[in-house]
């Protein structure tokens, strides 16, 4: 069963009730049409109204989905942050402190909103929403299992998400440039400005493993990629495409040592200088989304996506190889200095751009030879 | 160019230098934290750190100990005590020490000087209050008479000398086996007490067994860290008011008569003769009350290795009515 069968059937048993009251109840009413309600009910269960309620619940569930792996992954990132600096991390708030995330949530969320006076107000509006919505749409083509994925009536998911995927990430420098201009202010200038200088460095690199995957797989759809790994895990072969495409994914999401656009230590939180209250609460909330993002498409283009053994449904399979990426995350940011604004350049272009030209060659060398 | 000959000088760091190793390093850290031990930090409220014995928190003082001679205030350097008038029931007026913790700095040297051990810092850290006035610890909140003494100083028993029962018969001087004690004049009174020598005194206790009146009795040393500063006394400046005497707090100081100064008054009677005062140094602590109590300029502090070759500057003759400096 779909979704959409899901909402037609709510959408139908609304209307049921609907009649039931209005024909049972207030059946002395006479009908003004004639055959008022009864137009009324075949509307409601029509293609456009499902498909709205459809997408509504789509929605809902992909908030609900980001939402929950993001106090998850926060969680983790903590304790697992505190364990490197031989402390404990969060513990009071729910066990073994698991609900700090939502007391920081709550207390962020009372805090009075302040907007500068000299900010342009419709660009330090509308960047949040360019951000937080962006990377929304980053989760809607990613599918956690082929049961579990955005689709049509008809069962088709996006044609070409991986492309999408990528085309939505590369969105957000461009708000938080808006953002960094638009607050007005020397830090948040700084920030924005760093944001797309590094986003020179690490797209290309990144696209050019991405592209790696596609000549092996020969299609842009997740779940044909995914079937393509039955055999053996991209991640293997490519490797050198795996490295690269961490490295670069780490600069993405802008997580240390990647974190120039908001670098504590020089500009004091970056390009979210002069935002407060919930609005700094849904940039950090989105920021975690977005590097579950990340590990969400590493795993689907190197690890197997959702593939394993059955004892463990899919999506599990699928959260865990995530959950084992962000490790990878956090343990980086854990042992790593941030990299120099002159160095991330170097970094992109010199070291990572060759290493990624050096794995397509090699998925070329695979594909010529026919292995996969 | 520049590049190349910053590179020739710095280290090269290969990329597992750079990245693999500190990687490395956190997930060892964080295997031995989470499998083999426990993270080093400590829960506060729930767990507490066992503090060393040496360390420096709040004060308490024990009322019975302390004399009184507020070294620890002269001593602080944040001048965040005070010594406080205090009507107690049991050891009447005396003056104690209070601390005020918001200016305090726990350096602890209020309780390296003080020579009774009556001020003494525990390891309770716990001082916030929400209000100002609450850093502000009066004497009485202070006061633990039982807290037991940690690290006594090092204190031998050394003769003190009663001088107002001493009667000068020498029997001190002929059974002293290191013969420390010396007879020494008094100027202008005509009597005699016996000083010690504490560097030779092996503490025996024979003179105050020997004396007839009982005038030594066997004390500890109050004892002090810092080289202990002695009253220097100019007796052409001495008006015999007795400021001194009532402002030492270890009773080092006597007033003396000095026979022979009596005037005639105009209905012939005699007026009583001037007095003077004495010191018994063995005993003195070297606070100072005495020279910032005497009005008269008579008294100058100086430090104990000089005190021997030092001299009264020069005598002008008392200054009535003049004040300190």
């Amino acid at each position: 069963m779909n979704l959409w069968d899901v909402s037609y059937a709510i959408s139908k048993f609304l209307m049921d009730i609907v009649n039931f009251i209005f024909s049972g109840i207030l059946g002395l009413i006479p009908d003004p049409v004639g055959s008022f309600f009864e137009g009324i009910g075949s509307w409601s269960v029509s293609a456009g109204v499902v498909n709205f309620i459809t997408m509504l619940l789509e929605a809902l569930i992909i908030i609900i989905v980001a939402l929950l792996n993001v106090i998850i992954l926060i969680w983790i990132e903590r304790k697992i942050l505190a364990r490197i600096m031989d402390s404990r991390g969060p513990f009071y708030v729910g066990p073994i402190g698991f609900f700090q995330n939502i007391a920081d949530g709550a207390k962020l969320f009372v805090k009075q909103i302040i907007i500068p006076r000299k900010v342009d107000k419709f660009g330090y509006q509308i960047a949040p929403l360019i951000f937080v919505g962006s990377s929304f749409l980053i989760l809607s083509v990613i599918p956690l299992s082929p049961g579990f994925a955005v689709t049509d009536s008809n069962g088709l998911t996006i044609p070409g998400g991986i492309l999408f995927a990528f085309a939505v990430f590369a969105i957000a420098p461009f708000s938080i440039l808006v953002a960094g201009w638009s607050e007005n202010n020397k830090y948040t200038l700084i920030g924005g400005m760093r944001s797309a200088a590094q986003m020179m460095s690490y797209e290309i690199p990144m696209l050019l493993t991405v592209a790696s995957v596609f000549l092996l797989v020969g299609s842009f759809e997740f779940s044909d990629v995914v079937s393509a790994q039955q055999n053996i895990w991209f991640g293997i072969p490519l490797f050198l495409g795996l490295i690269v495409f961490i490295a670069c994914m780490i600069a993405e999401v802008e997580r240390i040592p990647f974190d120039l656009p908001e670098a504590e230590a020089e500009l004091v939180e970056g390009w979210t200088t002069e935002y407060c209250g919930m609005r700094f609460g849904f940039f950090m909330f989105t920021e975690y989304m977005r590097g579950y993002a990340g590990c969400g498409i590493a795993t689907l283009l190197f690890l197997g996506g959702w593939l394993g053994p059955d004892f463990i449904p899919d999506e599990i399979w699928f959260l865990i190889k995530a959950y084992i990426v962000f490790l990878v995350f956090i343990f980086i940011r854990g042992a790593l200095p941030r990299i120099r604004t002159d160095q991330i350049l170097d970094l992109g272009w010199k070291r990572l751009l060759p290493l990624a030209v050096l794995n397509l060659l090699i998925a070329v060398a695979i594909k010529a030879a026919g292995w996969i | 160019m520049d590049e190349q000959t910053c590179d020739k000088k710095r280290e090269k760091v290969s990329f597992t230098g750079l990245v693999m190793k500190p990687i490395w390093a956190t997930i060892v850290q964080t295997a031995r934290d989470s499998f083999g031990g426990r993270p080093n930090t400590v829960l506060y409220p729930r767990e507490r750190l066992v503090l060393p014995d040496r360390y420096r928190g709040k004060h308490v003082l024990s009322f019975k100990r302390c004399i009184g001679c507020g070294q620890c205030v002269e001593i602080c350097p944040n001048e965040c005590m005070w010594m406080k008038r205090i009507d107690d029931p049991v050891l009447g007026k005396i003056e104690r020490p209070g601390v005020d913790y918001s200016r305090c700095l726990f350096c602890g040297l209020c309780a390296e000087i003080c020579p009774t051990d009556a001020l003494l810092m525990t390891s309770e850290y716990e001082l916030s209050t929400s209000e100002r006035d609450g850093m502000r610890y009066e004497p009485e909140a202070l006061r633990n008479d039982e807290y037991p003494v940690k690290e006594p100083k090092e204190s031998l028993l050394i003769p003190v000398l009663g001088l107002d029962k001493c009667k000068g018969k020498e029997a001190c001087v002929k059974v002293c086996p290191v013969k420390c004690i010396k007879m020494v004049d008094i100027d202008r009174t005509g009597k005699r007490k016996p000083e010690i020598d504490l560097s030779i005194c092996i503490h025996c206790g024979k003179c105050a067994e020997a004396c007839p009146e009982k005038a030594f009795g066997m004390q500890p040393k109050l004892v002090v860290m810092f080289e202990r500063p002695l009253p220097l006394f100019n007796l052409d400046k001495c008006t015999g008011c007795g400021a001194c005497f009532r402002a030492c707090p270890a009773d080092v100081i006597y007033m003396m008569e000095m026979p022979g100064t009596e005037k005639k008054k105009a209905d012939g009677t005699m007026t009583k003769p001037k007095k003077r005062a004495v010191f018994v140094l063995e005993k003195c602590i070297g606070c100072g009350r005495c020279e910032r109590a005497c009005r008269f300029e008579t008294l100058e502090m100086v430090p104990e290795s000089q005190y021997k070759s030092a001299k009264p500057s020069v005598a002008k003759g008392p200054k009535k009515g003049g004040k300190k400096k």
